[in-house]
């Protein structure tokens, strides 16, 4: 059986941790050794984001020594993934030596959908829902990390569940980090806008597959529309009936 | 121009309000991508083409002042006469004391943001020389005074109603209407006049051509044509980053350009003026003025990354798919510049301090540098600017935000090294955020409570985290 460690981003430990679950029961059901590394916090995508740049050095440095030595690393965030794939190594520049360490570990960390359609191979993952879905890009997926196709096939295999079209479905929800409380007014606009496509596309549920845009979203839904409900993909693929 | 980059918040607040923009900026966020796309997608290999133009700025940026050197000398030869401005001051004086010297009492001009950037207008007015902006959505800003709204369509917010008063209060307009093609002629018959007196025209330049001294004017209504045509003495304004090597290259560049701006793929105006009028050519300026502006762009030369911003082409496509802009319109960036193009060059030209909304205002989606023919990108250079912003303030700052940035990201480096800290501060926050009273309090006290509660329920951290759950579930196997 294949060990595979999972990154767990920490707003979906802290705030969202069926995801991880979801995870969880998901790689059990394809056949594989979910492991979770208990020292593990925060990737420091929140420091890099703010401008913060020493201590996302802490973090990042922090991240490397724990999942270094694994094969395979898999993470239901594609911006957490960015951060590890993409930044750690500008962050770690200066020290060469780390940027190397940063480089190997970012090459064998995937997005959770990459992960199952590119290096599996898989699309049908035994998941079943009656009923319809729209999925939101979210934007570090989408124009960082390259990922549309995955989810979408993903989605698609579900039993019973019918993928729907989503108006602006690569417009951002507004969430950003920082942004979504340093601009409440103008992410509030956005998430208003992207909630309106949704409940306009009259499908079930909206699926996304970024821990931030779900906790933008759905706290926006459970404040205004409480009949309608967002999950992350890991929720989904996890889903039997 | 009067600036008010300090004021984003503020006016974007109000601006989030006015129901007009918003409808306005809904159905124009839906449809330019659109076009734009199918513009695109006339070149046999659209990647490829933003690829070249993407190059080609690059390379010139690379090679700035050798080939502005080239230009200028190449101009020359041509018979222009060259005035490299060191700044607005600069530039606005050289341009008032022509105008006075040459005894004109007004001049035309052709749509220039440089020429909002340095102020010119407001420079000319205070010496007692009128301007006449000849672009339609320019002429419509005018004489309402207010700042543009998008670097290209400046005046697109305007209701047709709003036109048609300021029309017949300021324009000459005898009779209301809402045709655009009857205000459209009003505004001509407006200019026309001017345009048949006129001493000295003002425009800007979308490409000076190193190799041939040439400038290149885009365009879609004729007024820039005409504004340099008509006049005895024209002068042409540009920053030092409009120029481009060849010929070809620019040609790429206006293709792009074209296609990005407005969705076409060439615009109904191209116009190249290679010097003044020759002995032998029966139109033309007799005289040929480039003001060549820096206003602090080679302070920022030397520094790689910020240099980037001037590969800049002024398309307008990154306003238009902005998630930000496409909420608040342009008038929150309080400069010349909007969008993310605005947000990218604003704070090099004006400082880090006065701009810091700027470069937060920014989800980091990235829509802007994917779009982008000069190849910028965008969220890249914004978060560099917050770096520099974190690393220029004292470590030591009385200023309430920055303790308590200060204070959040000490204790959250020294928890995220420390797992047994870490899990200590989320059994603590857990507490805290269940106390019922403390949330209350924090709802109405400003801060990111407050601001994420306004519009969405508060997240709670979960009664068993997932690190707490997993040592459960890893013996579930």
């Amino acid at each position: 059986m294949k060990t595979i460690s999972m990154f767990i981003p920490c707003l979906a430990d802290l705030f969202l941790p069926r995801i991880g679950e979801a995870t969880v029961t998901l790689l059990r059901r394809l056949g594989l050794d979910p492991i979770y590394h208990d020292a593990q916090t925060c990737c420091g995508q929140p420091a890099i984001s703010s401008g913060h740049m020493d201590s996302a050095v802490k973090a990042a440095k922090h991240f490397i020594q724990i999942f270094e030595h694994d094969e395979i690393i898999i993470c239901p965030s594609g911006s957490c993934v960015h951060t590890v794939k993409h930044q750690y190594p500008d962050l770690l520049k200066k020290e060469p030596e780390w940027a190397h360490r940063a480089r190997r570990v970012g090459a064998k960390t995937y997005e959770l959908s990459q992960f199952l359609v590119d290096i599996l191979g898989t699309k049908d993952v035994g998941a079943s829902f009656s009923g319809s879905a729209v999925y939101h890009e979210s934007c570090k997926n989408l124009r960082r990390l390259g990922i549309s196709d995955q989810p979408r096939k993903l989605i698609d295999a579900v039993k019973n569940t019918e993928l729907l079209p989503l108006k602006e479905a690569d417009v951002c929800c507004g969430f950003g980090g920082e942004f979504s409380i340093r601009f409440p007014d103008i992410s509030e606009a956005i998430v208003a806008q992207k909630v309106q496509h949704f409940i306009n596309s009259e499908a079930d549920i909206l699926v996304l597959s970024e821990p931030g845009c779900l906790l933008n979203v759905d706290g926006y839904l459970q404040r205004h529309h409480p009949e309608k409900k967002a999950m992350h993909l890991a929720e989904l693929l996890s889903h039997t009936e | 121009m009067e600036i008010n980059t300090h004021r984003f918040t503020e006016t974007a607040k109000k601006e989030l309000k006015n129901e007009y923009s918003r409808v306005f900026l809904d159905i124009f966020r839906q449809h330019f991508p659109v076009l734009r796309k199918k513009a695109m997608a006339s070149f046999p290999n659209p990647d490829k083409a933003l690829e070249k133009s993407a190059a080609i700025r690059a390379d010139v940026v690379a090679r700035l002042p050798e080939l502005l050197n080239q230009f200028e000398k190449n101009a020359i030869r041509n018979g222009a006469k060259v005035f490299r401005a060191k700044d607005a001051k600069a530039a606005n004086e050289f341009i008032v004391n022509l105008a006075k010297q040459r005894g004109v009492t007004y001049v035309t001009k052709g749509k220039s943001m440089v020429t909002e950037e340095i102020g010119l207008n407001q420079a000319l007015e205070e010496n007692g020389i009128k301007a006449f902006e000849s672009d339609l959505g320019e002429f419509i800003t005018q004489l309402l005074d207010r700042p543009p709204f998008h670097i290209v369509g400046p005046a697109m917010n305007i209701p047709v109603e709003e036109i048609s008063d300021i029309f017949q209060k300021k324009a000459g307009m005898k009779d209301p209407t809402l045709d655009p093609v009857e205000l459209g002629q009003a505004a001509r018959v407006y200019l026309r006049n001017k345009f048949h007196h006129v001493e000295m025209g003002i425009t800007g330049v979308n490409m000076a051509v190193a190799e041939t001294g040439t400038i290149i004017n885009v365009e879609n209504e004729g007024n820039i044509r005409m504004s340099k045509s008509s006049p005895k003495t024209q002068v042409s304004v540009m920053t030092l980053e409009k120029v481009v090597e060849n010929m070809a290259d620019a040609l790429h560049l206006v293709r792009v350009l074209c296609r990005s701006c407005t969705g076409q793929k060439l615009s109904a105006y191209v116009s190249m003026d290679s010097g003044p009028k020759k002995e032998n050519e029966i139109d033309g300026p007799e005289e040929l003025f480039i003001v060549i502006v820096d206003n602090g762009r080679w302070n920022f030369y030397d520094d790689s990354q910020s240099r980037e911003a001037l590969k800049c082409i002024r398309c307008g496509t990154c306003l238009n798919i902005c998630p930000v802009y496409t909420k608040v319109g342009g008038y929150p960036y309080g400069w010349a510049y909007s969008g993310p193009m605005g947000q990218v060059l604003t704070p090099l030209l004006l400082g880090l301090d006065r701009t810091k909304d700027l470069y937060h205002a920014c989800t980091q989606c990235g829509a802007c540098s994917e779009v982008c023919p000069g190849g910028i990108d965008h969220p890249k250079m914004l978060h560099e600017f917050r770096i520099r912003q974190t690393r220029i303030r004292p470590r030591i700052s009385f200023k309430k935000n920055d303790i308590i940035d200060f204070f959040e990201f000490a204790l959250w480096e020294k928890m995220v090294v420390h797992p047994s800290l870490w899990k200590l501060g989320v059994t603590m926050s857990r507490s805290a955020t269940r106390q019922k009273n403390a949330v209350r309090m924090l709802k109405k006290t400003n801060g990111p409570v407050k601001n994420w509660t306004q519009s969405r329920t508060m997240p709670q951290i979960a009664r068993k985290t997932f690190h707490e759950r997993w040592n459960e579930l890893r013996d579930k196997k």
